[in-house]
């Protein structure tokens, strides 16, 4: 046999197909850690929040918890509030490629065009948007079977002294109607100080209706995840953000 | 025509469908006197606007080609180009940004920045053409100036400031208040002819105020003396804010923003004193052209007319008395009898005729000096050549020409229109670099290829119309391609021994998946296997795989071939001998190496009102479209999906008939992506039954 024959015998990583990389990519996912049997940080119906100062990675962190969730083949709504849909696609694309990068695969661009239509990207003014109008959007898209979300996420939801607990509680109603999980970003600001517990200000007075609080603290060389509130592995795991990539390492 | 080159303007006149370009150009020309009647687009009398020359345009209510026109406004020279307004007529629009030193942006105040306004902004980007916007139709119900102009700024990152108020809206609009000259400017007269400029109504007064302040704190960024002048609050002339806004605008730092509606008369004539007051003339756009002597280095081109002549032919046409070429002259001049070289095709032309062209009708003149557009006649060329003076051997830079995505079968009616036919295409293919054409060797039918449907069938009017010649249409076809997505290895030896001299060859090798190009072929043989003088025979045969794939013949793209061995005879060996090996070998290794088929995917985006979101996204699911996004706007809605072409066929029908016509879309190619293995089937099925019919 020549050696050109026994060189045939390699796999390639970019030859492997579609599932295997997509299991391989969940695998290496550090979120692996902190999810439960079946791959979920939040429960059906549950609302999880990143907190964090402007610029620190709150969108970045977003982005990743949903590619996991398109990766497990699920359905992920992106709602923006303010910025275009075009730049929300440049995030994630950015953060693939990112993803791509760090764990060599090749036919990046395949492996995205597959994973495109879990993805749906809603953007609203922040004066156009109201859990109702969302309401009526979802299960419009339900009706027509065009797309069911198993994930929101929400980014740049104003939590100032307008939002109200009703508003928090008919989220939650509309995730559980749709037996999916909201996540949301909230922005802090550098002079708050947190409340008695540690919540920061903007949603202390929602906490008991929060599953999970992560709060992004930037530290020396890293971006730490801190879990201010969360149930059984996920308060326990020490992650961050690569400030560099913004991909999160353990 | 001696005239000073600060006189000169060349603009253009670019937006979205509808907001109302043409009817802005035909108000532009009737106030500098070239048309003495204003007709509209859509217009009752039949006679429609003068720039839409073509009839078709009429007919349809669009600008297809971009017709050059000149005029004349407070001594100065503008010639006006129109541009088309619709992504399918793309190539005409870069076209003519390329010939333009400033451009009009015209927005609806309605509709304010819509899809295709990003796609002109990125075009008017990429040539660095300065501008200055036009918020048309404020007499509409809806208008709103103000939100257009926060978008401008929101969606289109330009720094857009009002240098206008407008008095009234929607019914109510009556005229503009100058904010630089603190007038109000009220517009009578049966054609708004007649100016009337009076004090601000007092109602205005406060507000005009204000703006007028953000106007000059934004205009002394680029002028010191104003900013002087406004932090000690000295008295600010018009002339002020107007040169240091100038300033601004030749460098695309701002964008000065003018109202008004076109087709109610109103704010036409303060737009081309801003036009001759802020757009630059031709010596303060910087023109680079590539030296082909040098390795197409960069050469920036001077402004005088004394210099040796660089001229670029962006348009042709078909006029009454033969081919109309408009031309730019970029440095040097152009005059009659002069000799010049067509840098593309190395030959010498003599100019005999030029013209100056309105619209339809034309004026002859004796010289194009540098900065110019003009026309010529009897010369043969194509669009996008650049003409020179004998001395030189430059280049205009070479526009980015897309490859075409759609095709058509066209079959003439009979033996008259069969001539006709060729000549029209003969004509098309040269106006248009994205319009192609080719006789299909096989079933010997015309082909026409182009960048969408509404493309292609605008030219088949036009031959219909302009040269009467009648044809039929076969189905449009998508342009398939074929690629493969494993690495596969060949060893093919041909051999032939019936008689004479027998024919010999062995090529080893394998092919690959390539994404960086169409084809590559690389030659690592060693030892001589295979003789060097038979190698370029082997790239040759495999080349000859790639015109049609084994899967469905349709053409192969994204093959990188290595060939590292192989053998060859003394005697029996030939070019055309590897030539058939090469060929065997990709034959073999395609079918291992899993070949699939890709579709050409277009960017499909829709702009609906809210209450249609629904039934939008509905018929883009239907057409194995994804859904990008959606984003919402005030009572509009923006759905940004991906959707194969071969799913878009008749789509405006059914948009229109699904939205009462109140949504619209505009559609641009994105990539080529994997066909699903059910629709590969389907088309395998389909192609088996033509070749049943066929047979």
């Amino acid at each position: 046999m020549s050696l050109q024959n026994r060189n045939a015998q390699i796999i390639y990583l970019r030859e492997r197909n579609f599932i295997m990389l997509k299991k391989d990519l969940m695998m290496r996912n550090p979120l692996r850690a902190v999810s439960d049997e079946n791959g979920y940080i939040l429960p059906e119906g549950g609302l999880g929040t990143v907190v964090a100062r402007a610029g620190v990675g709150k969108t970045a962190l977003l982005v990743q918890l949903s590619l996991n969730s398109l990766l497990k083949g699920d359905k992920a709504l992106h709602i923006s509030l303010g910025d275009p849909v075009r730049k929300v696609s440049l995030w994630y694309k950015e953060v693939f490629n990112n993803i791509g990068i760090q764990y060599q695969i090749e036919k990046i661009d395949d492996l995205w065009n597959e994973l495109l239509p879990q993805r749906f990207i809603m953007t609203f003014n922040i004066d156009g948007f109201s859990v109702p109008r969302l309401d009526e959007r979802l299960t419009e898209l339900a009706d027509q079977n065009i797309f069911i979300p198993q994930m929101i996420l929400v980014d740049g939801l104003p939590f100032n002294k307008d939002m109200k607990r009703a508003d928090l509680q008919a989220l939650k109603k509309l995730s559980e109607k749709f037996n999916s999980h909201i996540w949301f970003t909230v922005r802090s600001h550098r002079h708050e100080e947190p409340d008695s517990d540690g919540m920061p200000i903007q949603i202390a007075e929602f906490a008991d209706l929060l599953d999970v609080v992560i709060k992004l603290e930037p530290q020396e060389s890293d971006i730490k995840l801190n879990v201010l509130k969360g149930s059984g592995s996920i308060s326990s795991q020490n992650l961050s953000l690569d400030p560099a990539t913004m991909l999160i390492k353990e | 025509m001696s005239i000073e080159m600060n006189k000169i303007r060349n603009i253009g006149i670019s937006a979205h469908i509808d907001s109302g370009k043409t009817t802005l150009t035909e108000r532009i020309l009737f106030y500098t006197q070239r048309i003495h009647a204003i007709h509209d687009v859509k217009g009752k009398d039949g006679v429609g606007a003068t720039m839409d020359s073509m009839e078709l345009e009429k007919e349809r209510g669009i600008t297809i080609a971009s017709a050059a026109t000149f005029c004349e406004w407070d001594n100065h020279e503008i010639n006006i180009i129109d541009t088309p307004g619709h992504v399918d007529f793309t190539i005409e629009v870069e076209r003519s940004l390329r010939v333009l030193d400033g451009a009009i942006l015209v927005l609806c105040s309605v509709g304010g920045v819509q899809s295709q306004s990003i796609t002109v902004d990125q075009q008017m980007k990429r040539y660095k053409v300065p501008c200055i916007a036009f918020i048309n139709k404020c007499d509409r119900s809806g208008a709103n100036p103000d939100r257009v102009v926060d978008q401008l700024r929101e969606k289109l990152g330009h720094n857009a400031i009002a240098m206008q108020l407008a008095i009234g809206l929607e019914a109510e609009h009556q005229g503009v208040v100058d904010l630089a000259t603190m007038k109000a400017t009220y517009f009578d007269g049966d054609n708004g002819d007649i100016l009337r400029v009076e004090e601000i109504p007092a109602e205005l007064q406060e507000l005009a105020e204000e703006r007028r302040e953000a106007l000059i704190e934004e205009a002394s960024n680029f002028c010191d003396e104003l900013a002087e002048a406004f932090l000690e609050e000295k008295e600010i002339s018009a002339e002020m804010i107007l040169s240091a806004m100038r300033k601004g605008v030749l460098t695309r730092t701002v964008t000065p923003v003018y109202m008004g509606s076109a087709y109610k008369n109103k704010g036409v004539q303060p737009l081309l004193d801003a036009s001759i007051a802020l757009l630059p003339d031709p010596s303060e756009v910087s023109n680079t052209a590539l030296d082909l002597d040098n390795e197409e280095t960069p050469i920036e081109l001077g402004t005088d007319s004394s210099d040796p002549t660089v001229a670029l032919a962006f348009k042709l046409e078909d006029g009454q008395y033969g081919q109309l070429t408009y031309i730019r002259v970029y440095q040097g001049s152009i005059t009659k009898g002069d000799t010049l070289i067509n840098t593309r095709t190395g030959k010498k032309t003599k100019i005999g005729r030029l013209v100056r062209m309105h619209a339809s009708q034309m004026e002859d003149i004796d010289k194009i000096p540098a900065g110019y557009i003009g026309a010529l006649f009897g010369i043969d060329c194509a669009s996008g050549d650049t003409f020179t003076d004998p001395k030189l051997n430059y280049s205009m830079t070479s526009m980015f020409v897309p490859n075409p995505v759609i095709s058509l079968a066209i079959i003439p009616k009979d033996n008259k229109a069969q001539i006709n036919m060729s000549k029209a295409l003969n004509r098309f293919s040269k106006e248009d670099p994205t319009f192609r054409t080719f006789v299909d060797d096989e079933t010997n039918e015309t082909i026409i290829e182009g960048m969408g449907e509404l493309h292609l069938e605008v030219y088949v009017e036009r031959m219909r119309r302009e040269y009467s010649a009648e044809v039929t249409t076969g189905q449009p076809r998508v342009a398939y391609r074929e690629t493969i997505t494993k690495r596969a290895e060949f060893n093919y030896t041909h051999k032939k021994q019936t008689g004479g001299s027998g024919q010999y060859g062995r090529v080893a090798g394998y092919m690959e998946p390539f994404s960086e190009g169409e084809f590559e072929f690389i030659n690592k043989v060693t030892g001589g296997s295979i003789p060097t003088q038979f190698i370029s025979s082997c790239e040759k045969g495999f080349k000859a795989g790639l015109v049609k794939g084994a899967l469905m013949e349709f053409p192969v793209t994204g093959i990188r071939v290595e060939i590292n061995d192989g053998a060859s005879h003394s005697v029996d060996s030939s070019e055309m001998a590897f030539q058939a090996a090469a060929r065997g070998a990709f034959q073999e290794a395609y079918k291992k190496a899993k070949p699939v088929i890709h579709e050409p995917i277009m960017k499909v985006v829709i702009e609906t009102p809210t209450e249609f979101q629904g039934t939008v996204m509905g018929t883009i699911n239907q057409r194995r479209g994804t859904i990008l996004g959606a984003q919402e706007e005030g009572p509009m809605c923006v759905v940004e999906s991906q959707v194969p072409l071969a799913e878009m066929f008749g789509y405006s029908t059914i948009l229109r008939s699904s939205t009462q016509g109140k949504a619209q879309f505009t559609m641009e190619f994105a990539n080529y992506r994997q066909v699903p293995q059910s629709i590969t089937e389907e088309l395998q099925k389909k192609k088996a039954e033509e070749g049943k019919g066929a047979a």
